[in-house]
């Protein structure tokens, strides 16, 4: 008994006096909450080791839903209780508000010190040169998103080929439809996910040149027919081919659905690919990029370094070793897979849904962000209440772009 | 000097602690939030703008949620004044019967209450899913499939749907202080009614209902103050949604400031909602003031 | 239970009154209904996810899952929640009584010019719904530089409780006689020992009711404790159970389990201390 007691009495004298023979200095980074337990054990394994290199240091996860997370940050923004390192999606709406209001901490030094610009995929690294105060964030990941299909119920549809226009693609709804199986599952309750499709149906309609005006809020949305039109074929996809009910469920519970058979395609990310394969599902699922969209729906994700941190120096060493190729290569499959944005990583899976993200990923020149990223925050919120008011039927799609407009033309 | 002999300065050391907290953490944000809705502030950075009456201006004209967001909170004050209170009284005539199980039942009734709202809203969050929760499995079974709704999904619903789940959680609230106030009338008095020749209604009408007249006042006064701060229930269940039909002052207040990041609005939607606040609260207040007096 | 002697049979009658048994049923019914939601919510904390996509919505689990729990505890954070839940409530509940019942005991005993404005002003503070104040709330905190922190919380928590405790006490001590009080100060006792030794064990049955509704308003306290406690190693439990319906809402079980975890502490102290809610709520509202 008395023995026990004494070595954890040695135990924390020796806790107490670590701190005297090397400078004690904590990371605190803010994350998004591991879909996949897999994550978690390998940031964990990342973390343990870095540590082991650099006595002393400790560096703290945070994680928290994607809303939630937000929310923190911007309140963090304001206080002097700010994580040293944070994620963020790279978009202007979202990244950069937190660049414009000065809490991400430039970081040309570390770009030259570390050689970052040698070390990274192009498309991945584009997102840090959009600033004109410096390069902002270092690539974390690169997604994108694409169709995910159920085999089994396209056979029962009678589609042999995943549709390539858009027409097809409404057509294989229609199919789909007869055979009473749901096209779509979207859960409304987080209004991002219902807004895929809103912003796929832009890129088809207005085509990239447009929508990018649309988005940059250079043109006016009730002026372009192709706005009304989208808002249009948006209500015909939630009114025909959505498994309802949908405004009242969560995208978590959506996938849930899916999972079930319940309907055929979803709108996600190269993320899923994991989440399906913890499901043991892999096998009975396909991909095709959206029909008829002439750029890869995706963004950048990014880890920051923040201005309020103590120790920035030791947060660019970590955000070096977490994107070191090694520490990418060993958890390929979890960053990323064939989208890994370190480019000297290679995927080495051979699983049907990594290859065709490989296929989808070389197959597109260029990139056109989620909604939520391109407009500023108090457009993005009435973004989603107009698109979610014309999902539930309770504004006319012909009035949809003229409500959007008026907020845009009443803003400040 | 008695001023300074005895009784004043203990009397202020004694007052000073409570004074101080409630000054500086409920008085003074209250004094702020009006000055901040002056201004234009995304409360992370440190200039303030003097902006004058523009937030107020876009509030009430430029807000596409506003409106919604008053007209919500208009009609979930009206429901929570009649039908909590309602059911309530009803529960607690009914306990105040000779019945088995009474206490039980009141203890059961009241259970809800202390349960933080939260929690609550977690709870019928899952009982509404329109997939596996159990209003919609039970409705099935029943055979009324006609009936199933998406029941936070649906704009024209989603609203009385969180608010079923607040009378769940409010009616005991009611039920406790109308019990309180049964007892309380005199057992003589109805005794003296029923020799009287009184039937047990015109015992009830006449005699019981005139003597709950103050419980009556502040169950409705409770209620009203109460749901003025509905924040956590439909935060939880909606966060306003869908497309901000369940949207409610206090949360689109905290959703101005904190989540878009313009305090200026947020403040100014906040005042709003004091003055509503004030225009209810202060005859009440008087009322409970002359009512002391007479007591004294 | 003093009705059970002789139930359904009115006042100054013995026979069973047929309207009292159908009341009586009636409201069992409705107590049926009012239970549901916890059972639903018990039945589904016991199962896994293919039983509940699966099967009936309100059938008991069969084989119950309790792995459930254990998951739930570690995925929730639960030992950080209910511990930082805890220290808060422990210190803000008798604290905030304390210097209530200070105040109160002044504005009630003591006469100085200005002291009806104070309790008026303290009053006012019962009508006032702090939700609408989280803003500015947040920037104050934040410029005391106490966001993240108990402290944080817990003085805004204090600040919000004074009013209603204030009044209730001050009623209490208005309504006990003069002379205990005049016939101390004549004897030389200070306001000090007065209120240490005459009043407070005077109050303890308001202090009892006050203590058992406070601890339940600060344990489920929400809206403020989203603003000020941003760090999820300072969420509290209201907070803990938010970010796990956001974060793991595909996992019924665990969600279920979570919400019974959060709920059973203040149903274990309201079992116990039933008695005092109900005198606590209506000391205030109904005094006759």
């Amino acid at each position: 008994m008395s023995g026990k007691w004494l070595r954890r009495l040695a135990a924390s004298v020796a806790i107490v006096s670590a701190p005297a023979t090397a400078q004690a200095q904590e990371i605190k980074f803010w994350t998004l909450s591991f879909d996949n337990p897999k994550m978690a054990k390998a940031f964990e394994t990342i973390i343990h080791d870095f540590e082991a290199k650099n006595p002393g240091v400790t560096v703290q996860l945070e994680n928290r839903g994607t809303d939630e997370h937000k929310s923190a940050l911007r309140v963090a923004g304001g206080s002097d209780q700010a994580p040293d390192i944070y994620f963020m999606w790279a978009g202007l709406g979202l990244g950069g508000e937190f660049i414009k209001s000065g809490l991400a901490l430039p970081m040309d030094k570390y770009y030259a010190q570390y050689k970052w610009d040698d070390e990274f995929i192009a498309p991945a690294l584009s997102f840090s040169k959009q600033y004109s105060g410096g390069r902002y964030g270092l690539p974390f990941t690169f997604r994108g998103e694409a169709v995910y299909y159920n085999k089994a119920l396209f056979e029962k549809a009678g589609i042999s080929a995943p549709p390539t226009s858009y027409d097809d693609f409404v057509a294989a709804a229609e199919k789909l439809a007869k055979a009473g199986v749901p096209a779509f599952t979207f859960g409304g309750t987080v209004n991002w996910h219902v807004m895929r499709l809103m912003d796929e149906i832009l890129e088809v309609q207005c085509g990239p040149e447009k929508h990018d005006a649309l988005m940059a809020m250079k043109v006016n949305w009730a002026d372009e027919p192709c706005a009304t039109k989208s808002f249009e074929e948006m209500h015909k996809w939630t009114s025909k081919y959505f498994l309802k009910p949908f405004m009242g469920i969560d995208n978590n519970q959506a996938f849930n659905l899916f999972l079930a058979g319940r309907a055929a395609m979803m709108l996600e990310g190269n993320w899923l690919v994991g989440q399906l394969r913890n499901a043991n599902k892999l096998a009975d699922y396909g991909l095709f990029p959206f029909p008829g969209a002439s750029r890869l729906y995706g963004f950048g994700e990014y880890n920051y370094i923040s201005t309020k941190s103590k120790n920035p120096d030791i947060a660019a060493k970590f955000l070096d070793y977490l994107e070191s190729t090694p520490v990418q290569q060993a958890n390929v499959d979890l960053f990323g897979g064939p989208a890994n944005v370190n480019k000297n990583v290679k995927s080495t899976s051979t699983e049907p849904l990594d290859l065709a993200w490989t296929k989808i990923f070389g197959q597109f020149n260029d990139v056109f962000v989620n909604g939520d990223q391109a407009f500023p925050l108090d457009v993005t919120t009435e973004y989603f209440r107009v698109i979610n008011e014309v999902a539930s039927d309770r504004l006319d799609p012909k009035a949809a772009a003229g409500e959007l407009q008026k907020f845009i033309a009443a803003r400040k | 000097m008695k001023f300074w002999r005895s009784a004043q300065p203990q009397g202020l050391l004694l007052l000073a602690p409570a004074l101080i907290v409630y000054g500086v953490f409920a008085l003074y944000p209250m004094l702020n939030v009006v000055v901040l809705s002056f201004m234009r502030w995304n409360g992370l950075t440190a200039d303030k703008v003097f902006v004058g009456l523009s937030n107020y201006a876009g509030i009430l004209a430029l807000d596409p949620v506003f409106w919604t967001a008053f007209r919500n909170t208009a009609i979930w004050t009206v429901l929570s004044i009649v039908f909590p209170p309602l059911v309530g009284f009803a529960l607690a005539l009914g306990l105040d019967q000779k019945i088995p199980w009474r206490t039980p039942l009141r203890a059961l009734f009241y259970m809800p209450v202390i349960i933080a709202p939260i929690a609550v809203a977690t709870m019928w969050r899952w009982m509404y899913d329109p997939f596996f929760g159990l209003f919609n499995a039970v409705l099935t079974s029943l055979g009324l499939q006609g009936v199933i709704q998406d029941w936070l999904g649906d704009g024209a619903v989603a609203l009385y749907s969180v608010f079923v789940a607040s009378v769940w959680q409010t009616a005991g609230f009611s039920m406790v202080l109308f019990l309180a106030g049964l007892q309380s009338v005199s057992k003589a008095l109805v005794e003296a009614s029923r020799i009287d020749g009184a039937n047990a209604w015109q015992t009830f009408w006449h005699v019981r209902t005139p003597a709950l007249r103050p419980t009556i006042t502040i169950v409705l006064i409770l209620s009203t103050i109460n749901s003025l701060k509905a924040f956590d229930i439909v935060y939880g269940m909606t966060g306003g949604g869908p497309a901000q039909a369940t949207q409610m002052l206090a949360l689109w207040a905290f959703t101005q400031s904190m989540q878009l990041g313009d305090f200026g609005r947020g403040s100014a939607i906040s005042v709003v909602l004091l003055l509503i606040t004030l225009a209810i609260v202060i005859p009440y207040l008087q009322w409970a003031l002359r009512r002391e007096e007479r007591v004294r | 239970m003093t009705a059970l002697a002789n139930p359904f049979r009115p006042a100054g009658s013995d026979r069973i009154d047929p309207v009292l048994v159908a009341l009586w049923l009636v409201l069992i019914v409705v107590a049926a209904l009012w239970i549901a939601p916890f059972l639903f919510i018990i039945f589904t904390s016991l199962k896994t996810n293919s039983t509940v996509m699966g099967a009936s919505a309100f059938a008991p689990p069969t084989n119950p899952d309790w792995t459930n729990y254990a998951a739930a505890w570690t995925r929730g954070k639960f030992s950080t929640t209910v511990f930082n839940s805890a220290v808060i409530t422990v210190v803000k509940v008798p604290l905030g009584l304390a210097i209530s019942a200070m105040a109160a005991y002044v504005l009630s005993r003591i006469e100085f010019r200005g002291a009806r404005a104070i309790f008026l002003l303290i009053v006012f503070g019962t009508m006032i719904p702090f939700q609408v104040l989280l803003a500015p709330l947040f920037t104050l905190v934040n410029g005391f530089g106490l966001i993240n922190t108990k402290l944080g919380v817990i003085l805004p928590y204090l600040a919000f409780g004074i009013p209603y405790q204030v009044f209730v006490l001050h009623g209490f001590f208005k309504e006990l006689p003069r002379e205990l009080s005049e016939a101390a100060l004549i004897d030389g006792a200070s306001h000090f020992s007065i209120f240490w030794r005459i009043f407070l064990p005077l109050s303890l049955p308001p202090l009892a009711a006050l203590l058992i509704l406070d601890f339940v308003a600060t344990w489920n306290e929400f809206a403020m404790a989203l603003v000020i406690l941003q760090d999820n190693s300072t969420w509290t439990l209201p907070l803990g159970l938010m970010s796990f319906q956001s974060q793991f809402s595909r996992d019924y079980g665990q969600l279920n389990a979570a919400i019974v975890m959060t709920v059973l502490p203040a149903t274990i102290v309201y079992m116990i201390f039933q008695r005092y809610f109900v005198s606590g709520l209506t000391a205030g509202a109904v005094k006759e």
